[in-house]
């Protein structure tokens, strides 16, 4: 804990700048690390897990969240787009770029090298990447249960000052069982611990809806994306466009560990950084002036199952052109327009197929559990958002003004959907 | 679907962008999951579910059908004439041809190669078998055949 490396997760907020709803929500992934440590090695003991892999499992726990950078999840979009793809090949499309980074951090860190074998680091990253271990130790430390939910659920709730977070921790890791199936042994839960996990799947729900969810904390978290994107693509600043360009080299690494929240906002707002949108963005956040949100729709208020296609499938190329066009309609600069989707992206599987075991039958938790399928359908719901430097008169002018963007922008997408405007709109580009 | 999603990624060359992982039933992808709830969601997609009560190792069967709405049809109709909509339908034509298993010895064929193909192990059919024995369901030894021969008529075992 006393290394470099781990000393900078001190100053990475685990919320990013959730702080401005709930004001209380300012700690570290420094803290949540020690949790999830704490917690891994009581599910192991729980388990009765060997000592030697107890110590690989609390280690990869300790060090899961070791490559995040500045702003952490919220800036991922930002490493993927300006990683260097010819040099890192599949690893980009198949991995989180920070987790490249953690892996390459436990791999090559000097100071760490000290103090855990070279076949330990090795096991700890495969244990991350899931390729070391049986199952169920790759499932504590990433997976539906895992050590990281378990404790970001009710840390995050704590410090926000909130209650939604909170389930049976004890219950849940004493009735985690392991599942022997000849071939592979993995993580399952028993019968006893049904109404634990389905308080901890309450409490994901909960605090997605309120918290990860919260509206004033999505605008925030695309204000900070779309302002270091602008930095980079639009101003051209040469050290926002370094800090976000991995290229896999010891180097960069290196570069990129000297980085925090706070250091990053202060290089965008000091002398270093010229007048821009990275600036413009920057400064609006640091004194809470936040976009509105001016156009919040799910797939109810779609009847066509095209447009719904449209709005809420993969392909998001009418972002730009509509976010252009609602621009103009407000006067806006079509920069400051951001479109968004809000949905649930998960790279491991959900509880929904965690094996329960009874004393004469193993069944399912989504078979199983009463109200799993329909909080786990709700939490996949999607919104599309659209936000913009927009200020209202009143609560009064704030409802007109709104219920007249719903039915303008709802207007809109429903022609840029129609394939007859799509066409005439590539005739129009070509010309 | 899990397991036929398993061989047409495999059958596509997208094997990696779905991403499976072992899970205790077969090979898993969050991918897919993810993609057909949010089917479900958008009402493109049904999900029927048939229950087969308890198998004699303990696990309790049960299985889930999938069927286009209206909705989800009047969705694809632009897609019928794409190259993406031919390579996975000639896929599944594939797996028709070899014999179209039913899901249990869908599921063995899926876990065991799997497995095989994790471990690097050959893949005949007989080191199949010998794998599947392995799951503790009380299979019939016909189901087995029937699995060994599904793969091997795909491509993927050596017979």
């Amino acid at each position: 804990m006393d290394t470099r490396i781990f000393q900078r997760l001190r100053r990475l907020r685990q919320l990013a700048l959730a702080s401005l709803v709930y004001p209380g929500a300012t700690h570290s992934r420094f803290e949540h690390s020690v949790g999830a440590f704490h917690l891994a090695g009581k599910i192991a003991s729980a388990l009765d897990v060997d000592a030697s892999e107890t110590r690989l499992l609390k280690l990869a726990a300790l060090l899961h969240d070791i490559g995040h950078g500045p702003f952490s999840h919220v800036a991922e979009p930002i490493l993927k787009r300006h990683s260097d793809k010819k040099k890192l090949g599949d690893q980009v499309a198949e991995s989180k770029v920070h987790e490249l980074i953690s892996w390459m951090i436990i791999s090559t860190d000097k100071e760490l090298a000290r103090l855990i074998s070279d076949k330990q680091r090795e096991q700890i990253v495969g244990l991350l990447k899931g390729t070391w271990g049986h199952s169920y130790l790759q499932e504590i430390v990433s997976g539906p249960v895992d050590a990281d939910k378990q404790d970001y659920l009710l840390r995050d709730s704590l410090f926000s000052g909130v209650k939604y977070g909170v389930y049976d921790q004890e219950r849940l890791s004493n009735t985690l069982v392991i599942h022997d199936d000849n071939d592979d042994k993995f993580l399952a839960i028993s019968i006893d611990g049904m109404h634990a996990l389905e308080q901890f799947v309450l409490a994901k729900y909960y605090m997605t809806t309120q918290v990860y969810r919260h509206k004033i904390r999505l605008i925030t978290d695309q204000m900070i994306e779309r302002g270091i994107a602008l930095g980079i693509e639009e101003d051209k600043v040469a050290w926002l466009k370094t800090l976000y360009s991995f290229d896999g080299s010891p180097e960069y690494v290196a570069h990129y560990l000297e980085w925090s929240d706070d250091r990053l906002i202060n290089e965008i707002l000091g002398s270093a950084t010229p007048d821009g949108y990275a600036k413009k963005f920057f400064t609006r956040l640091y004194n809470r002036q936040l976009f509105k949100c001016i156009f919040d729709v799910d797939q109810n208020d779609f009847p066509d199952p095209n447009v719904r296609n449209f709005v809420f499938g993969d392909a998001k190329d009418f972002y730009k052109p509509l976010e252009k066009t609602v621009a103009g309609m407000l006067k806006l600069d079509s920069n400051e327009v951001i479109a968004y989707t809000i949905k649930f992206d998960s790279a491991t599987r959900t509880e929904s197929e965690i094996p329960v075991i009874h004393r004469m039958k193993t069944t399912v938790f989504h078979d199983e559990s009463t109200l799993f399928k329909s909080v786990d359908q709700k939490i996949r719901e999607q919104r599309f958002h659209i936000y913009a430097p927009i200020s209202f008169q009143d609560d009064k002018d704030q409802k007109k003004r709104l219920r007249e963007y719903k039915n303008g922008i709802l207007e809109l997408i429903g022609k840029m959907a129609d394939p007859q405007t799509t066409l005439a709109l590539e005739g129009d580009s070509t010309k | 679907m899990q397991k036929r999603g398993y061989f047409v990624s495999l059958l596509t060359g997208l094997a990696s962008e779905l991403g499976y992982q072992a899970h205790y039933y077969g090979p898993y992808s969050a991918v897919l999951d993810g993609t057909l709830t949010q089917m479900k969601n958008l009402g493109f997609v049904e999900e029927g579910t048939t229950g087969f009560g308890i198998v004699s190792g303990g696990f309790e069967m049960r299985r889930y059908d999938y069927s286009l709405t209206e909705d989800g049809d009047r969705v694809l109709q632009p897609f019928l004439g794409t190259k993406e909509y031919s390579v996975v339908a000639d896929a599944v034509r594939k797996i028709r041809d070899a014999g179209d298993p039913n899901y249990m010895e869908l599921s063995i064929a899926a876990k065991a190669y799997f497995i095989l193909r994790k471990q690097n192990k050959g893949m005949t059919s007989a080191e199949m078998l010998k794998e599947a024995e392995k799951f503790n369901w009380n299979i019939p030894e016909q189901s087995l055949g029937r699995a060994a021969t599904f793969l091997s008529r795909l491509g993927l075992t050596k017979g």
